[in-house]
């Protein structure tokens, strides 16, 4: 290069600036003489343009990840194997928790939050592909509350825009139905030893929450005796129809879903051997099969067979019997086999009805079952005509009100009246009262800051 | 007491039925700013229809320029609203719920109930909360609960949270005329406990209101078609929450056909809410 000085040994002028690793050096491109060399420590001033950038930066990545993010992320992977999800469920969660981290509300979120967001990301994934999973399941697994839960996963819903779908109730009949098993606890035990390591603080028993647990099975052991034990696949269909049934007659909409399947289980399993097991509770079944109670599951079990006894009214044979709750267990396969036509002729519309029944005058409901007679679709002779139908109706309907809210009087209030005196005198204390409540105040403040009264 | 009484230009312009300045019909807060406070009178106008007819009439002679987003009226005769467009969709369409264009016979004949309004008012001085806990008998103040006094009168059967700052909460009325009554029998009392009272920039806040469609409603379906706006978890709530975009009300919708209507400001977005989203409501009462 001109203007940088001569070669000492050649004299050429083509000198060119080459550094040796990280010395810089003035070198002759002739002879490879060194003329100069930089130093090869730098002070700080030096290194006003050289300072180094660092890896997020020189990759590109437009923000860190910042650890609790990290953590974030790890706790997400974590809950997707430990549910044994498919591995697209697991990128899919990552990336819900990532768009959700963008928000300034998440990411000053308290860390109990973001803890509960984890299971809110793995959630709306499991739902997006139809995979039964239960809010109470992640909050157990979680250990977290199932308010705190719930307002973090409504919040997050919004935050994104989501389309989450509903619970699908076939799925978790089938999953409901696996996880019903009737060996000791201690069995289950040794299956989940194969969970990673690192995942601590989630909850052990997370194999109960698995959708395929293939433990043994409806299998014969010590607890249980040889007449309890099921097939899986019978036991599975008739569930699957008595909640059908259920969702048909009003019992499952507005109410939490595994109270119903827990009746609804317990019922297929009753049914299909009813003579052996009709002395078992609900509460020694969900005991012996290893599931829990939830605690309205016994007024679902008690709606589910109103509507079984209602509909074996319709059918002469059964008519007879004069059955009860626990008679109509062992007919349930034939009412089961019937539904379709039975629940039509046991119950009539009750949307429609509801109408006619405010247009009528109210000395009508005495008339209803005579009037019902031309609208029976059996066309029984009048003697014989069975039980007027019933109206289908949510349970929360057919109830009567728990009190009579009154409408309020037309009020002609407006706002403009004038206030009288003696109303606002009766919200003020007199000097009397004001003196005798200090005195008692000063009292109480006197009691309280002496720790130990003799 | 400095009460704002004085009705701006445009209020004024609203007294059209003639006479409408007699007790019988109530003068809404001067401060919204939008012409269409009048409440009407729920005696004689049980048919909605008629009430949003009354309103559109006012506010075409009274609005100030702005246009009033509060309602579609269905018999949409003046220059229609910037930004919308009427639309004739069936009841089942899942879009934006815009009542459809049926004949006045179709309105669903149901009035909502208020039951709760919320406003607020400014005292405009600074207030001693201790003296007001001493010296008024109704009153309520716990520093290390909440940094306010809780205050509850009779008539209209109200409670008031009153803040060190002058500001003032009231719930509980059933009414606006109520709330404001009783937002002023507020300030009377804290006048008498000698405080410099003043009632200033009186705003209705939310108000909410119910009623019974009296039938069943299938709130899967509901949540099927109407993906965009419901949020529907039976784990977490018996009921459906439909957030209505216009009007911006949310609605609680229960399976008993049961509806709650919450996040109005005026009394006509609770009635309007309620006609948007009857039919469809109707839509989902035959499945069984």
């Amino acid at each position: 290069m001109p203007g940088r000085g001569r070669c000492p040994d050649c004299g050429s002028t083509e000198l060119v600036e080459d550094s040796h690793y990280s010395q810089s050096q003035l070198v002759c491109s002739d002879c490879g003489c060194v003329v100069t060399e930089g130093v090869l420590t730098t002070t700080f001033s030096d290194e006003g343009n050289l300072r180094e950038v660092t890896y997020s930066r020189s990759t590109g990545e437009n923000e860190q990840v910042s650890r609790s993010q990290q953590r974030g992320l790890r706790r997400v992977r974590d809950l997707c194997r430990v549910l044994q999800l498919p591995p697209t469920f697991e990128d899919t969660a990552v990336a819900y928790y990532q768009q959700a981290y963008r928000h300034s509300g998440i990411r000053a979120a308290r860390l109990q939050k973001k803890e509960v967001l984890v299971g809110c990301c793995v959630l709306i994934t499991c739902r997006q592909h139809n995979w039964p999973l239960t809010m109470g399941a992640i909050c157990t697994l979680l250990y977290a509350d199932l308010d705190v839960f719930s307002s973090t996963y409504m919040q997050i819903v919004k935050l994104l825009g989501l389309d989450v779908p509903s619970l699908c109730l076939a799925e978790l009949v089938k999953t409901y139905c696996s996880r019903v098993s009737f060996t000791q606890p201690g069995v289950q035990w040794h299956h989940h030893s194969s969970l990673q390591p690192g995942t601590h603080g989630l909850k052990r028993s997370a194999h109960l929450i698995l959708p395929k647990c293939s433990f043994k099975l409806f299998q014969a052991s010590p607890s249980v005796p040889a007449k309890y034990v099921e097939d899986k696949e019978k036991m599975l269909s008739r569930t699957m129809q008595l909640v059908e049934l259920a969702n048909e007659t009003w019992l499952v909409t507005g109410r939490h879903p595994l109270p119903v399947i827990t009746a609804a289980t317990f019922l297929a399993w009753q049914s299909l051997q009813p003579a052996d097991r009709l002395s078992c509770s609900l509460a020694r079944f969900c005991k012996l099969a290893n599931v829990d109670l939830p605690y309205p599951a016994s007024s679902r079990l008690q709606e589910l067979l109103a509507v079984l006894l209602r509909m074996a009214e319709q059918l002469a044979w059964l008519r007879v019997l004069r059955l009860d709750k626990r008679s109509v267990v062992k007919h349930i396969g034939d009412l089961l086999q019937h539904r379709q036509s039975l629940v039509r002729s046991a119950f009539r519309d009750g949307t429609a009805e509801v109408e006619t029944r405010e247009k009528e005058p109210p000395g009508w409901g005495q008339g209803q079952g005579e009037g019902e007679v031309g609208n029976n679709s059996l066309g029984l002779p009048q003697g014989k005509r069975p039980a007027s139908p019933a109206l289908l109706l949510p349970p929360c309907m057919l109830k009567s009100p728990k009190r009579i809210c009154p409408v309020p009087p037309v009020s002609t209030v407006t706002g403009d009246e004038n206030i009288s005196d003696s109303e606002i005198e009766q919200y003020l204390r007199t000097p009397q009262e004001v003196r005798d409540f200090q005195r008692a105040q000063a009292a109480r403040q006197a009691a309280t800051s002496v720790p130990n009264p003799p | 007491m400095d009460q704002n009484n004085s009705l701006p230009p445009y209020a004024q312009g609203l007294a059209s039925p003639q006479g409408a300045m007699t007790p019988g019909i109530p003068i809404f807060s001067p401060m919204m700013p939008y012409g269409t406070g009048l409440t009407p009178q729920p005696i004689q106008n049980t048919n909605s229809l008629s009430i949003l007819e009354e309103q559109q009439r006012q506010a075409t002679q009274g609005t100030s320029g702005q246009a009033p987003q509060l309602f579609h009226s269905q018999t949409l005769t003046t220059a229609p609203l910037p930004g919308t467009t009427p639309l004739y969709p069936s009841p089942m369409t899942p879009m934006t719920p815009i009542t459809p264009a049926t004949p006045a016979s179709e309105s669903s004949g149901i009035v909502p109930q208020l039951q709760n309004i919320v406003s607020t008012v400014n005292l405009g001085c600074k207030l001693d909360l201790k003296t007001i806990a001493l010296r008024a008998r109704n009153a309520e103040y716990n520093p290390k609960r909440f940094a306010a006094v809780i205050m509850r009168i009779r008539e209209p059967r109200t409670t008031a949270l009153i803040f060190s700052s002058g500001k003032m909460v009231c719930t509980g009325a059933k009414s606006e005329e109520q709330s404001r009554l009783a937002a002023r029998k507020y300030a009377r009392v804290v006048q008498k406990l000698g405080f410099p009272a003043k009632f200033l920039d009186f705003k209705i806040q939310n108000m909410v209101g119910s009623c019974d469609v009296k039938f069943p409603i299938r709130l899967e379906g509901l949540v099927l078609t109407h993906q965009q706006f419901s949020s529907y978890e039976p784990e977490l709530f018996p009921g459906l929450i439909y957030r209505m975009i216009k009007p911006r009300i949310v609605l609680l919708i229960f399976v008993s056909g049961k509806v709650v209507l919450t996040g109005a400001k005026v009394r006509a977005e609770i009635y309007e809410a309620f006609e948007n989203i009857y039919p469809i409501l109707k839509g989902f009462r035959k499945t069984t």
